[in-house]
């Protein structure tokens, strides 16, 4: 019956607080039963600690209050007085010892400040929920072929599955498409999703100007329409609401514009407009069962059905698909999960890891906030012992305490805010493209609260707690000032406690810096096969009815011949699909002196077309047979160039010239193409993903209607782009160039991600390391001041300079060596969350993990020498005189 | 019985809402009364510590009632105002009509 429960912790207080029997309890029923009734969300859980929070307030007063009102209304007074003493008496004692407060703070403001960023960062993409009506109940389904990777739907499959399903209240389809927009002053490149009527009902949204699509509009031949985002509209359209009813040119067609969709509307990314299924869904490629053209559904689960009911109906509708349409569904299965988990599937380990570093980073703030304020609460011993033997209570000198650490806590926290405030924008703007949700990150509450709650346990947790045992509050040592007392020693034990967890913590960081920079050095010297400086690629497409398939072969050509002559350029060439780009065209494939294996087991391979004088300009090295060229045209014999591994694979051991194969599945009436040569393996979908099998194919046989253009340059490429925009607006001015940018552009972004995770994890690194160090210095000055006297006795005795100066380094090293040594352990067992972030490294690097104790060690020394040196200029006879 | 001279603005508002909620009056539904009749939040602490002070100067009594499945079997208590507490509402309401009386005409509202 009771299934939830209210926030403990809240109960707890209340426990303690509120008067005992029916009065507490029944305010406590009071609670509990607002809370069930407000629906046990986040929201009546926080109402519960705002309640609980004014209860636990007013009841602790009336307890602390005698009987008599006079009176309490005296030691009211009296407690209020106390705190405003206390608070003067705080701020005096941090200005006097300015040195201390500035790292205090120095160490505050950095940890909070990168752990309330980062925070910030995970909130605003994975915890938060979407924009969206119950978003936890959108699912997003794809298909599965049978070796298990994801594809996209088959519009046939998608139709069958809206008939047959129980699970969902409505099923929409929906793909990206992007647009050539003419009729305006200049062609535009608009991006799009073209979407089933229900899409937006789906997603629970309308538009916010005009309509959106109906079932009607996905009915083949309907009337091509359009809704254009608000971003787009006021942009683009000048917020005009007439508008609406205005035809589009896109791709050569005129659709019809028919909403805006509200400002704050966003799915997946910022897309221009969306378009109506009508003009698409009667089309063969569409209806073609065997086509996965990009399409994913998404839809909204029914009442009763859970993730797993509906995955596991849309499995049993795949199976029956299987066995209805054999030849195209063969071995092909759905996955289907959240919107929300879809959406950041691949950042979630990057952030994971990240706020994993950053929580070590402010654990090293925590332990350094506690060693300082150790460090000076031995030293006040003698101030505190004094306090507490002229009468002042054990209660108030931790009041004392406990305001002095809530004072540097909130003044900590102050400036972690302003440091987070700053190093968020910084992420944000150095952010790699296509993260999700990235426009969504800010400071909120959240954020300061989670600033509050590492200031307090910063400061007052790790702070008060360890300095008020450490000052021997206790008052049983009173006024013995002897250089042994307990305390000291007990100080002592605690602070080189702390100080072998800090360097622990560190070197668990520093091993993550370490294997982020090995990975991204793997990364950047990864064999590519070809040669990726000094070159521009660039996009553009042929779209609309009036660009025949002869029309563009000679387009290409014309436009290769006229590239080729622009001055600065030493080869330029076309192609379907750009290496590290991605493959834009993935097929099955059979060859011709093999058995046809059963469907499932087929081969599948990155079919590319690619113009005569490709190979040349990328610069890949021929292993075999010979390149395309002019004589490869639409009516000369079809052929086809293959990379090593389609070789490799489908003919081991064998000569790949001369042998045969065909796209597609093996009843299609493609043309076989015999293979001319064999090419090196180049990085095509991204630095970290092995080579497919790959197919090159001449342009001027397949020529696709989006092609990329690259040039190789003899100076720099990028200053090529405007000559390039200038060409092409010479030859037909409806055709906008996107996507301008150097290969090595496009490198530098395909490895974005892990740079910037490099450079926060090395950040973090250098700024705990750093705390360490100091952290190291301050103990072991700290303990030579101690041991002084001891010093100065052992120089009168005779004692060598280097004696004393191994003495003390030992001591210090001692520190850091176990400290490393659980580091160490800590790092191996935290490596298999770290191992998927990695690229041509083990998270058990031996070299990584050598170089970082090195490191750390020699920080350690470098920390450890200076006091040690300090030490052997000890002049005994003012040692021994001190006493 | 002594009648008090005054009540406080706020130990009114609190005396009438438990009146108006008639037998079930408790906690929660006597926060929710005032604000939506008086437009007055009012946190839990003052709520509570404000019905116990009432209970010491004898205006309002309760008794505990069993808890339902929904209050994790905590007990409710149902207030009540005492006689005393009527007392001191009609000794507060005579004060305020004596003090209102004859000055209508300075606030202009239309009357009924």
């Amino acid at each position: 019956m009771t299934a939830g429960r209210p926030p403990r912790l809240a109960e707890w207080l209340l426990r303690r607080t509120l008067p005992p029997g029916v009065g507490g309890e029944s305010i406590l029923g009071d609670l509990v039963e607002d809370w069930r009734d407000a629906g046990e969300t986040t929201a009546a859980s926080l109402t519960y600690w705002r309640h609980a929070l004014s209860l636990a307030a007013r009841y602790a007063l009336r307890r602390e209050r005698p009987n008599t009102l006079d009176l309490g209304h005296r030691s009211e007074r009296m407690l209020l007085d106390n705190f405003r003493n206390d608070l003067r008496y705080a701020i005096r004692s941090y200005a006097k010892a300015p040195s201390f407060t500035i790292i205090i703070l120095t160490t505050l403001a950095l940890g909070i400040g990168a752990s309330t960023a980062i925070f910030s960062i995970v909130n605003a993409i994975l915890l938060r929920p979407l924009p969206l009506q119950n978003p936890d109940r959108l699912l997003y389904v794809t298909e599965v072929n049978p070796r298990g990777t994801l594809m996209t739907v088959s519009w046939p499959n998608y139709l069958d599955w809206r008939a047959r399903s129980r699970s969902f209240d409505l099923l929409a389809c929906s793909r990206e498409e992007n647009y050539t927009l003419t009729g305006t002053e200049r062609a535009q490149r608009l991006t799009g999703r073209r979407v089933t009527g229900n899409f937006f009902r789906v997603l629970g949204v309308s538009p916010a100007i005009g309509r959106g699509f109906t079932d009607e509009d996905d009915r083949p031949n309907t009337p091509a329409l359009a809704v254009v985002s608000d971003a787009y509209w006021r942009t683009k359209l000048g917020a005009d609401p007439s508008v609406i009813g205005q035809t589009l040119r896109l791709d050569g067609a005129g659709y019809t514009l028919v909403g805006v969709m509200p400002r704050d509307f966003q799915y997946i990314r910022p897309y221009d407009l969306f378009t109506s299924m009508g003009p698409s869904s009667g089309s063969s490629e569409l209806l073609d069962r065997g086509n996965h053209n990009g399409f994913h559904a998404l839809g909204r689960l029914k009442g009763d059905a859970t993730v797993d009911s509906a995955t596991s109906e849309l499995r049993a509708i795949a199976a029956a698909l299987e066995r209805e349409y054999p030849n195209t569904n063969t071995g092909i299965t759905i996955r289907a999960e959240r919107l929300a988990d879809r959406l950041v599937e691949d950042v979630k380990l990057t952030l994971l890891a990240l706020f994993g570093a950053v929580g070590f980073l402010l654990l090293i703030a925590c332990v350094n906030v506690a060693n300082l304020l150790v460090a000076r609460g031995a030293a006040r011993q003698h101030e505190l012992a004094v306090r507490a033997a002229l009468g002042g209570g054990r209660a108030r000198l931790a009041s004392q305490l406990l305001v002095e650490s809530t004072l540097i806590s909130v003044a900590g926290s102050t400036l972690g805010v302003a440091v987070a405030a700053w190093l968020l924008r910084a992420l944000v703007a150095a952010a790699p493209e296509g993260i999700p949700r990235i426009a969504d990150v800010r400071l909120d509450g959240p954020a300061l609260l989670f600033a509050l709650v590492a200031a307090a346990l910063c400061g007052i947790v790790f702070g008060a707690l360890p300095a008020f045992q450490a000052s021997g509050v206790g008052g049983q040592h009173a006024l013995v000032r002897g250089r042994a007392a307990g305390f000291a020693a007990r100080s002592h034990r605690l602070r080189r406690g702390l100080m072998v967890a800090e360097t622990a913590l560190a070197l668990v960081l520093l091993a993550g810096a370490g294997l982020m920079m090995r990975t991204l050095h793997e990364l950047t010297r990864v064999e590519t096969g070809f040669k990726a400086d000094h070159l521009l690629t660039t996009r553009f497409v042929l779209a609309g009815d009036q660009w025949t398939r002869d029309k563009r072969v000679v387009f290409f050509g014309d436009l290769q011949a006229r590239l080729r002559a622009l001055p600065g350029v030493i080869n330029a060439a076309l192609a379907f699909s750009l290496p590290i780009d991605g493959s834009n065209w993935n097929s099955i494939f059979i060859v011709g002196d093999k058995p046809v294996p059963a469907r499932a087991q087929l081969p599948s391979a990155a079919f590319t077309p690619v113009s005569a004088g490709y190979f040349e300009t990328m610069q890949m090295r021929l292993i075999r047979g010979r390149f395309f060229d002019a004589t490869d045209t639409f009516t000369s014999p079809k052929v086809t160039v293959v990379n090593e591994s389609l070789a490799k694979r489908l003919w081991p051991g064998e000569d790949a010239i001369g042998k045969r194969l065909k796209q597609g599945w093996p009843e299609n009436p493609n043309a076989w193409r015999e293979v001319i040569g064999v090419v090196v393996d180049v990085k095509f979908n991204g630095v970290t993903a092995d080579t497919p099998m790959q197919s090159y194919l001449p342009l001027a046989q397949e020529p696709s209607r989006g092609v990329a253009i690259v040039a190789r340059t003899q100076g720099d490429p990028a200053a090529l782009g405007p000559a390039i925009e200038g060409l092409m607006q010479q030859v037909d001015r409806d055709l906008p160039l996107y996507e301008v940018q150097t290969m090595e552009e496009m490198f530098g972004d395909s490895i974005a991600r892990q740079r910037l995770s490099m450079t926060v994890f090395v950040l973090f690194a250098a700024v705990a390391l750093t705390l360490a160090s100091v952290g190291l210095y301050g103990v072991v000055a700290h303990g030579v001041t101690e041991r002084m006297h001891e010093i100065g006795v052992r120089i009168a005795l005779g004692a060598e300079q280097h004696h004393v100066l191994g003495m003390v380094i030992r001591q210090g090293l001692s520190m850091a060596l176990v400290g490393t040594a659980i580091g160490v352990a800590g790092a191996l067992a935290l490596s298999r969350w770290i191992q998927s972030l990695l690229f041509g490294v083990t998270a058990t690097d031996p070299v990584t993990i050598g170089a970082v104790i090195a490191v750390l060690l020699a920080v350690a020394l470098v920390a450890c020498s200076v006091p040690a040196w300090r030490a052997t200029r000890v002049d005994p006879t003012t040692a021994l005189r001190a006493e | 019985m002594t009648i008090p001279a005054y009540l406080g603005e706020f130990e009114q508002l609190l005396l009438l809402a438990v009146l108006r909620l008639g037998a079930e009056a408790y906690g929660g539904d006597i926060a929710r009364e005032l604000e939506a009749r008086a437009g007055r939040t009012v946190s839990r602490g003052a709520l509570y510590t404000s019905l116990d002070r009432l209970e010491d100067k004898g205006l309002v009594r309760w008794k505990a009632a069993d808890g339902s499945p929904a209050r994790n079997g905590l007990p409710r208590r149902l207030y009540a105002v005492t006689p005393a507490g009527m007392a001191a509402l009609r000794a507060s309401r005579e004060i305020l009509k004596r003090m209102w009386r004859g000055l209508d005409h300075l606030f202009k509202e239309p009357t009924s």
